[in-house]
């Protein structure tokens, strides 16, 4: 990042907001990821050592978002949908077009979601500005999760699990697991002794 | 002549590259954002796409086929979809649709291998004017308050029912009924909405 919180290289004229805080050893690729940035927390964003964020992920955080980032992270695309807390461990990669959301952003009921539709409809820029219920989202050390998943409101994935291609992560996922399918189901476990610790 | 505006300024919405189709009526506060919204739009129909009033089509691709109409009504949310229409796409008011999810009314290509031969040769280069064989096209109805979540997929000639909720990442393939909870691929019926 230069002085001037732009990106070098960046083929999007953006700045990297003020209230995140990127270590110097990160890699983050374009100032668009934050396009949809909202955050009015003192520091709404913290990418550790050595984690790398590509131009596809899209931080699209509300007003009182926190999102952590650990370190030798890797993202690769895809969509933090945040109001509350989303926490990634270390040495995780995510892959593309991955969608991590603490929150639905609107009600179930549909009359209470027709009075935000209104909202919007004259809001300028066009968003959604109501306060969301939203539970935080955890995803431990050395998770991967593979592309095109979601993983939902309240969900927690714990260390050195593997989440398949496409699964839809409804309900916690317990360390060391491989779990598969919409809704998601663990389909075997993995050794920790066979995980080597990174140099 | 006159210098070509970049971005013209229209009378009614809003869209960031290139004219609207004659064919493709947009109601008032009603905007269109995002790169190329209507690259893929070959609908020949006279009413190809009616737009509702003070809507948000964000990043949002009409691929519309040459037969293709699109009817959408007042006060819906779409971020990053892609309605792919070959026949007929009615959606309703106050429906959000969330971050790269897909409507789809047709089947693309023939289900039968030696029709998909003969489609394989009239989508190519060397086509020489041959038609492409019949495509199973069914249309989609959302009706009105349907919520639909990010990366979902909705498949020909389902009808989802009002006020359903339609979780991220589901598949749908059959008809929903109204205010259904679903979730999973292929979608089911998980709850009840409140």
């Amino acid at each position: 990042m230069n002085p001037d919180r732009s990106i070098p290289d960046d083929w999007y004229p953006g700045n990297v907001p003020e209230n995140v805080t990127v270590h110097p050893d990160a890699y983050l690729e374009s100032s668009y990821s934050f396009e949809l940035f909202r955050s009015q927390t003192p520091e709404a964003i913290r990418i550790g050592r050595g984690s790398s964020i590509y131009q596809g992920v899209m931080f699209d955080l509300g007003k009182k978002a926190q999102v952590r980032i650990g370190e030798f992270s890797l993202m690769n695309g895809g969509r933090i949908i945040c109001e509350s807390d989303i926490e990634v461990g270390d040495y995780c990669l995510i892959s593309w077009s991955v969608v991590l959301m603490d929150s639905y952003r609107v009600p179930q009921s549909p009359a209470a979601r027709r009075r935000q539709l209104e909202a919007v409809g004259e809001s300028s820029p066009r968003q959604l500005n109501a306060p969301a219920e939203a539970r935080p989202i955890r995803i431990g050390n050395n998770v991967w999760i593979g592309f095109e998943s979601c993983v939902l409101p309240g969900v927690s994935i714990g260390e050195g699990s593997v989440v398949g291609a496409r699964s839809v992560v409804t309900e916690d996922i317990p360390p060391f697991s491989v779990a598969v399918g919409n809704p998601a189901r663990v389909i075997r476990k993995l050794t920790p002794d066979e995980a080597k610790p990174p140099v | 002549m006159s210098t070509p505006t970049p971005n013209p300024e229209p009378a009614h919405g809003l869209w960031s590259r290139g004219p609207l189709p004659s064919n493709a009526q947009v109601g008032a506060d009603t905007v269109i954002l995002g790169d190329q919204p209507f690259k893929r739009f070959h609908s020949k129909q006279p009413a190809a796409l009616a737009l509702g009033t003070k809507c948000t089509m964000d990043g949002v691709h009409f691929a519309v086929g040459p037969e293709g109409r699109v009817k959408i009504g007042d006060f819906c949310y779409f971020t990053n979809v892609v309605l792919l229409c070959e026949l007929e796409v009615l959606i309703g008011n106050y429906v959000m649709i969330g971050w790269n999810s897909t409507i789809a009314d047709t089947d693309f290509h023939p289900l039968a291998p030696a029709e998909r031969i003969a489609d394989a040769i009239a989508c190519s280069p060397l086509a020489n004017g041959r038609k492409r064989p019949a495509i199973a096209c069914r249309p989609v109805v959302i009706e009105d308050d349907v919520w639909i979540g990010p990366n979902v997929t909705i498949l020909k000639g389902v009808r989802i029912g009002q006020g359903a909720f339609i979780e991220a990442g589901s598949l749908v393939t059959r008809d929903m009924p109204p205010r259904a909870h679903v979730l999973g691929n292929p979608a089911q019926v998980v709850g009840q909405v409140e």
